[in-house]
């Protein structure tokens, strides 16, 4: 019945943070998630924390945060995630958008 | 005139003269019987154990025949053989708890796919099969003869003609099957009127004609509100449009139900018209009036529309755009959803919709364990019809890929039709969009069936199309790359993670697998604001007003 | 997104955060209590439901010209804005936040108090209380009722209505004790949800699928012309804001009369709507419409927002 909470740690890119100090980015809704990006300076790694509802997806979460690390060239960042039964295509759009909106892009 | 030879050729004749005989007895002369006398004409035509056909598919029902025949006092009316299109009501379940009936073949049950399963499970129903539309109205003339059919019409006039409109659908099957059989037709119509618009079904093949109380009820089943259209079906849409449509160019279509295809409607005079396919692609279709249709049909992309049934709000809208559908000289459509099955089965190049789940040679269904659903016309849509084929450039286009034709046929030239899903690779609560084994084996078991209930199977697959990307399963050469190419798109499900990588990257260099990124597409632009509508209101606008939302969809 | 654009986006269609954003001045909105705060619900987790670092609601304070505008923005997809133990208390920390700078205000500035008076602008999307934990949402919908009764005098505070879920429950309450109400055609306000009707009285009484019907009893447009609602607007971020910066340069006096409740004649005018409503015996909101001199309500649910505002007669007030 609890809340599962998930942690999981990747090699990123050394100085591949966010310009400011935090971000957040999305809206815990049925199917949808929330992120909270942090800037910190750790050889690039990049560290998660997944607070989910849904029990049994270790495996795909990890699978789903190490593509979009990978993908995506970030690093030296710490995620907060907050996630309500999103899936695995919501839960890489959502992070790409986290870091584009971090990075001053326009979504 | 009777004939008194021993050997009688007219047997059913005679005994429907003595049913109507009973009838004329109770009720008089006359075709036109009062709502309240509708239950003793029930008990008086229909005999223990004959075939009943009651009409009713996902659009309209015969809803208040339906609710009397459950009156009928089972004593006298029992172990009756349901015929029928939909199992969507109460009242059709209620038939078998009562005892009324106690078998059924049918084709698709809507709402009511939870109760029936636990009906056939606890014995009350007996289970013919499940068919597809065209196959139980085949059988209709073969060994499913109705002996009594109760149908449904917008108008009667007093001689018994009846107007159907523009949900006509599956009543002229129905009543010819019975009447040209020698059985007996009861309507039950929302008016009667001096004189109809148009005669659908001629009166001397209508026996009884009931106003009914209450207008005959009718789902909005094909309306899909743009506002509740997600990011994952843009993308879907986007891929399908340049990689399958702009691919093969094209024209004549039908599209499933649902949010997938809505997108892709909705996607045509904005990412369809960037993409220069104007013309080139989705000139016809053989499709009910999907509201989400209008922008592309008001932006001149569609030339015509063949319709299985009408849609609740589109009546005026389709009657104004008499170019692009199919309308009666009294201006209204017919919609037979015979002929509509018919197109679809056989005269478009491409079937294009969404699933539940697909298991990994590709084989898909929309059967849970615990509901059964049927299939209402999919199965034809979505297949490869075997037998010759006129040909058209998309189906060559597609033969001549086929990766086992010179296995099948040798070097005859042959072409494919397309036959498409949309499947995002999970569904809402992380439910696998791919799965090692399909639910349907195990509906099969509870249910009692002699085959899973497959709605498409693999071999009639040409597509599918996920967020990770589409497989071109026709190129393949065997069943091994076929599963290879179904594990390439099917994401962090079970079955996707058996994916090999260096498999994957070869198929990609075949052009058997193409990411979102081979095909050219930013994942990033598949946002809301690429729809020509994002909500009903919208499409009304589209419609300069023509289509009138029925008020479960109009939030104004 | 560009500030230029979020004042284009729907209001319907935003989040909490960018109408919170967009209402106020460019670049002025500060959130307080934001998700790097995490303070999110206690009580979630042990049931298993998912939380969200803000708890469901942006508060902050922006500028609207010279006035601070002490904002809460609800977000109806966690929960359907549903009021919690943490929600509740940051929607009362803003109005004791509020209620301190007026103090400053009044202080700094006696004499151009009207220039830099605050305000408190609710952007409602809620259902009212959260029933994983009633008690605590209950006894914040009672301290945010005692909170406003304390602004009266002081700060004005501004109810805007636009968001899908609408504003419904004890929430609805609260906004009829506000003291204007903004509403877009989109927006929803009543007491008792369609679905909690239909499910106590019966589908005969109100068929909340019919969202037609719901648009009709408990939208803009009704509330607009039952004089419930005081201003209607475009749903726009955008038209949201200018009819806010308009409210914010009349006196505060004259925002005072917005009022619905809260004095001995507008209880009387109240209690008379409710004897007409006895004498009518309406079967549908057009039969009220009309009675009021709209003579064909049938038009009035497809009119845009400008004909309408141009066309529509609401009812007269008793108490000016």
């Amino acid at each position: 019945m609890a809340l599962v909470h998930l942690k999981f740690s990747f090699d990123g890119i050394p100085g591949a943070s966010i310009p400011r100090e935090w971000s957040h980015s999305g809206v815990v809704g049925s199917g949808d998630m929330e992120v909270l990006l942090t800037r910190r300076e750790q050889n690039g790694r990049v560290n998660v924390t997944v607070c989910t509802p849904v029990s049994g997806f270790d495996r795909v979460w990890e699978l789903v945060l190490r593509r979009f690390v990978a993908e995506s060239g970030c690093g030296d960042l710490e995620l907060e995630i907050n996630d309500n039964n999103a899936t695995p295509f919501v839960v890489g759009l959502r992070l790409r958008q986290a870091l584009l909106e971090a990075r001053g892009g326009e979504i | 005139m009777q004939e008194m030879s021993t050997q009688t050729w007219n047997a059913l004749r005679c005994d429907t003269a003595e049913r109507l005989n009973a009838a004329a007895e109770i009720l008089g002369d006359g075709k036109i019987v009062a709502a309240k006398d509708v239950t003793r004409l029930l008990e008086a035509v229909i005999h223990p154990g004959d075939k009943v056909n009651l009409e009713g598919n996902n659009q309209k029902q015969a809803d208040f025949l339906a609710e009397r025949l459950c009156r009928v006092n089972p004593k006298k009316v029992h172990g009756l053989h349901m015929v029928q299109s939909s199992i969507a009501l109460d009242s059709h379940i209620k038939l078998f708890e009562k005892g009324i009936a106690e078998k059924i073949d049918f084709s698709y049950a809507g709402p009511q796919a939870g109760k029936l399963a636990d009906a056939i499970q606890s014995g009350k129903v007996r289970l013919g099969d499940i068919h597809t539309y065209l196959e139980l109205f085949g059988r209709y003339f073969i060994d499913l003869i109705p002996r009594v059919a109760l149908v449904a019409a917008y108008q009667a006039d007093r001689d018994g003609n009846l107007y159907t409109g523009s949900n006509t659908e599956d009543t002229p099957v129905i009543v010819e099957a019975t009447k040209f059989k020698q059985g007996i037709v009861i309507a039950q119509v929302n008016e009667i009127v001096e004189r109809v618009p148009r005669v659908d079904i001629p009166a001397d093949w209508v026996d009884f004609v009931v106003p009914s109380p209450k207008p005959f009820y009718l789902e909005p089943l094909f309306t899909r509100d743009p506002a509740l259209i997600t990011e994952s079906q843009i993308l879907r849409a986007m891929m399908a449009l340049k990689g399958i449509y702009a691919e093969y160019g094209v024209q004549t279509v039908n599209h499933g139900i649902g949010f997938d295809t809505a997108a892709i409607e909705l996607l045509l005079p904005t990412y369809g018209e960037e993409l220069g396919l104007k013309g080139k692609i989705c000139s016809a279709f053989a499709l009910n009036p999907h509201p989400t249709l209008i922008p592309a049909i008001e932006s001149g992309w569609v030339k015509n529309i063949h319709c299985f049934g009408g849609e609740l709000g589109m009546e005026q809208y389709v009657r104004e755009r008499s170019d692009v559908f199919f309308i009666g000289p009294d201006g209204s459509p017919r919609s037979n959803r015979t002929y509509a099955q018919i197109a679809g089965h056989y005269a478009v190049d491409m079937f294009i919709g969404g699933t539940l789940q697909i298991d990994e040679d590709g084989n898909s269904s929309t059967a849970t364990a615990r509901r059964i659903a049927g299939f209402g016309g999919a199965p034809n849509m979505g297949c490869d019809p075997k037998g010759r084929r006129h040909a058209s450039p998309a189906w060559l286009q597609c033969g001549e890929e086929n990766g086992q034709r010179e296995a099948l046929v040798g070097r005859m030239p042959r072409g494919k039709r397309l036959v498409v899903q949309l499947q995002e690779t999970f569904r809402e609560k992380m439910a696998p969009g791919f799965v090692e084994r399909l639910d349907a084996w195990n509906l099969m078991e509870n249910a009692g069936l002699s085959i899973p209930p497959v709605m498409i199977y693999g071999d009639d697959l040409t597509h599918i199309v996920t967020e990770e990307g589409i497989a071109y399963l026709h190129r393949c050469r065997s069943i091994e790359e076929r599963r290879a190419a179904i594990r390439a798109v099917a994401g962090f499900t079970p079955v996707g993670l058996k994916a090999n990588p260096s498999e994957t990257r070869l198929l990609r260099d075949r052009g058997i697998v193409k990411t979102p990124r081979d095909l050219g597409i930013d994942p990033a632009r598949a946002s809301r604001g690429l729809l020509a509508a994002q909500n009903v209101r919208d499409l009304v606008r589209w419609s300069g007003g023509l289509y009138q939302p029925p008020g479960k969809f109009k939030n104004w | 997104m560009r500030y230029s654009e979020l004042q284009r986006k729907s209001f319907l269609e935003a989040t909490a955060r960018e109408r919170a954003i967009g209402l106020t001045d460019e670049g002025s909105f500060t959130e307080l209590a934001g998700p790097r705060d995490r303070m999110m619900s206690p009580h979630l987790p042990i049931l298993g439901e998912a939380v969200s670092f803000d708890d469901g609601v942006v508060t902050g304070v922006g500028l609207v010209g010279e006035h601070p505008v002490f904002v809460i923005s609800q977000e109806g997809k966690f929960i359907g804005g549903a009021v919690g133990e943490v929600h509740g208390a940051k929607m009362a920390g803003i109005f004791r936040l509020a209620l301190t700078a007026y103090d400053h205000a009044a202080q700094e500035h006696p004499h151009d108090l009207e220039r830099y008076r605050p305000a408190v602008v609710v952007s409602f999307e809620t259902g009212g209380v959260r029933l994983h934990e009633a008690n605590a949402g209950l006894l914040a919908h009672a301290e945010i009722m005692d909170l406003i009764q304390d602004t009266k005098g002081k700060v004005p505070v501004i109810s805007l209505i636009g968001s899908k879920v609408g504003c419904f429950g004890g929430m609805g309450f609260v906004a009829a004790a506000t003291d204007v109400i903004l509403m877009s055609p989109q927006g929803r306000l009543g007491l008792t949800g369609p679905e909690v009707i239909e499910q106590e009285i019966g589908k005969e009484e109100f068929d909340a699928s019919d969202k037609s019907l719901i648009s009709r009893t408990t939208g803009g447009k009704h509330k607009y012309i039952m004089c419930d609602c005081n201003e209607l607007v475009e749903d726009r971020i955008g038209a949201f804001r200018d009819a806010l910066c308009g409210l914010l340069n009349r006196p505060y006096s004259s925002l005072c009369r917005c009022r619905r409740i809260g004095s001995y004649e507008l209880v009387r005018e109240q209690m008379a709507l409710v004897r007409l409503a006895a004498q009518l015996n309406p079967s549908d909101s057009k039969d009220i419409w009309r009675y009021y001199g709209n003579a064909e309500p049938d038009l009035i649910p497809e009119m845009e927002v400008k004909e309408f505002l141009k066309t529509a007669h609401r009812r007269p007030r008793e108490v000016e």
